[in-house]
């Protein structure tokens, strides 16, 4: 009885920690379910999340199959694309975006084409010969015959850190009667002020992606590498949620549900502004 | 490219035999054929890697299989390569990644696949070529017995596909075909 209690204990312990080592026929690695359990691609979160394909992700359904959206496969499948380790996703929230998006009268989809969702790119370019860490912000757009990844915004501190507006008595201004004398004080303004965004409307907005592709151009700012990529989706009436890939061991893994909100009005606004870091 | 006439002749067959469609979109069918095309030509890949990679190739042995591997892909793809300890790519063109692999310095290199893969919807780009991704899994495995190094490896291995509708000739007729390019290669180690 002892020795069956070893030799079952032995078993499980060698399949613990040599994962993935029995071969198949033609010599391949059998996976031990965690490639099949993990979401490969942000397409695969894409079908998994509106039922497009059968648990085993080899097959793709479409409209007119019997499982193309059926409801307890996406119920199934969205229960496994939550990050459910590290980003502490409340369960109540959790079963309350569920049970949204899967009702039965008005059940919600993700569409790659529709919009209101976009990709968050760290990326890392030499700057005044210093490593810097740029992110950009891209988002599909229509083009030509079919669609594109475009760059919408940017955020590199070292462009918002160049423009501080005064307020008040800090800030220089050029008088109400400068252009009786043809503006000849622009000189000063200019060059004796360290801050000629004061000179600005009230609307001033820095366009930051103009002058992320005016300091490529002129070669100031060179590409390194990307680090890493998240999404962010709007798509879902009401609420928002942050996609990002989890790269560890175990079955929870791939592109995952890495933050989850319910959204009041207004909230939106709050939220964009924090991911693009706008004041 | 001799080798995969056969096979996208039968899928011509398969598919269409008349004059073009005005509409260029694949159908459910004919993406099935377009994946079956797409991983034959990665299992071609993944065969090339491993006999590039093997200690046993002689190095005009790796050179043809290096010129024949580089055949799959788009002119100007690339290989980015990123490891648990960091999460920068750091970029390769395909031959100087090939390259890479066959002068590693180990006495015994052992490359396998997993027999998982996932194939995704095509997307069409603005030139309206078609674009796909195949997810693919290796393991590596290297051994110096000199330096008693021992190093193990499991990869996930993204891969574009470039789907384009091409023409040939054939008895004088002019004949359509779907052919299938590997495009950039981002490889992920994992904590497999």
């Amino acid at each position: 009885m002892r020795i069956v209690f070893v030799t079952l204990i032995t078993i499980i312990l060698s399949n613990i920690s040599a994962p993935g080592q029995t071969f198949n026929s033609s010599g391949r690695i059998i996976d031990d379910g965690r490639f099949a359990a993990s979401t490969k691609q942000v397409n695969q979160f894409f079908r998994r999340f509106n039922a497009e394909e059968s648990k085993e992700g080899d097959v793709r359904f479409h409209p007119g199959d019997e499982l193309y959206h059926d409801l307890a496969l996406r119920k199934s499948f969205i229960n496994i694309l939550f990050d459910n380790e590290t980003s502490g996703i409340n369960n109540d929230l959790k079963r309350e975006f569920i049970g949204y998006v899967t009702s039965e009268v008005y059940p919600q989809y993700l569409n790659f084409h529709r919009g209101d969702w976009f990709a968050e790119v760290n990326t890392v370019f030499n700057y005044n010969n210093k490593r810097q860490d740029v992110v950009l912000f891209l988002k599909l757009q229509p083009q030509g015959l079919g669609y594109e990844w475009v760059i919408e915004n940017v955020n590199f501190p070292p462009f918002k850190g160049a423009f501080d507006k005064p307020k008040g008595d800090d800030k220089k201004f050029l008088h109400p009667l400068s252009h009786e004398l043809g503006f000849m004080n622009l000189r000063k303004a200019i060059e004796e002020n360290p801050r000629p965004e004061s000179y600005t409307p009230d609307e001033f907005q820095p366009d930051y992606l103009s002058l992320f592709l005016f300091e490529i151009k002129n070669n100031r700012l060179k590409f390194v590498t990307v680090k890493d990529t998240k999404f962010h989706f709007f798509q879902i009436d009401k609420w928002y949620f942050e996609l990002g890939q989890f790269n560890r061991p175990g079955f929870n893994t791939g592109w995952l549900i890495a933050n989850l909100m319910k959204l009041e009005d207004g909230d939106k606004d709050i939220i964009l502004n924090y991911i693009y870091d706008r004041d | 490219m001799k080798k995969y006439i056969p096979s996208l002749l039968i899928f011509f067959l398969a598919t269409t035999i008349s004059v073009f469609a005005q509409d260029e979109s694949i159908s459910p069918q004919r993406k099935q054929a377009i994946d079956s095309l797409a991983l034959e030509k990665v299992k071609d890949l993944s065969k090339y890697i491993s006999i590039i990679g093997s200690k046993e190739t002689q190095f005009s042995e790796a050179t043809r299989v290096m010129d024949r591997a580089e055949e799959l892909f788009a002119p100007d793809a690339e290989m980015g390569v990123s490891s648990i300890n960091t999460n920068e790519i750091a970029y390769y063109k395909i031959r100087r990644y090939f390259e890479r692999l066959m002068a590693l310095n180990y006495d015994r290199v052992n490359i396998s696949w997993y027999d998982i893969h996932y194939i995704s919807d095509l997307e069409r780009q603005p030139d309206g070529r078609y674009v796909g991704v195949i997810t693919i899994y290796q393991r590596f495995e290297g051994t110096s017995q000199e330096a008693g190094l021992n190093y193990r490896d499991t990869t996930k291995k993204d891969i574009t596909i470039y789907v384009e509708k091409k023409q040939t000739q054939i008895s004088g007729r002019t004949i359509e075909f779907w052919d299938v390019l590997l495009g950039d290669v981002r490889v992920t180690e994992t904590s497999a």
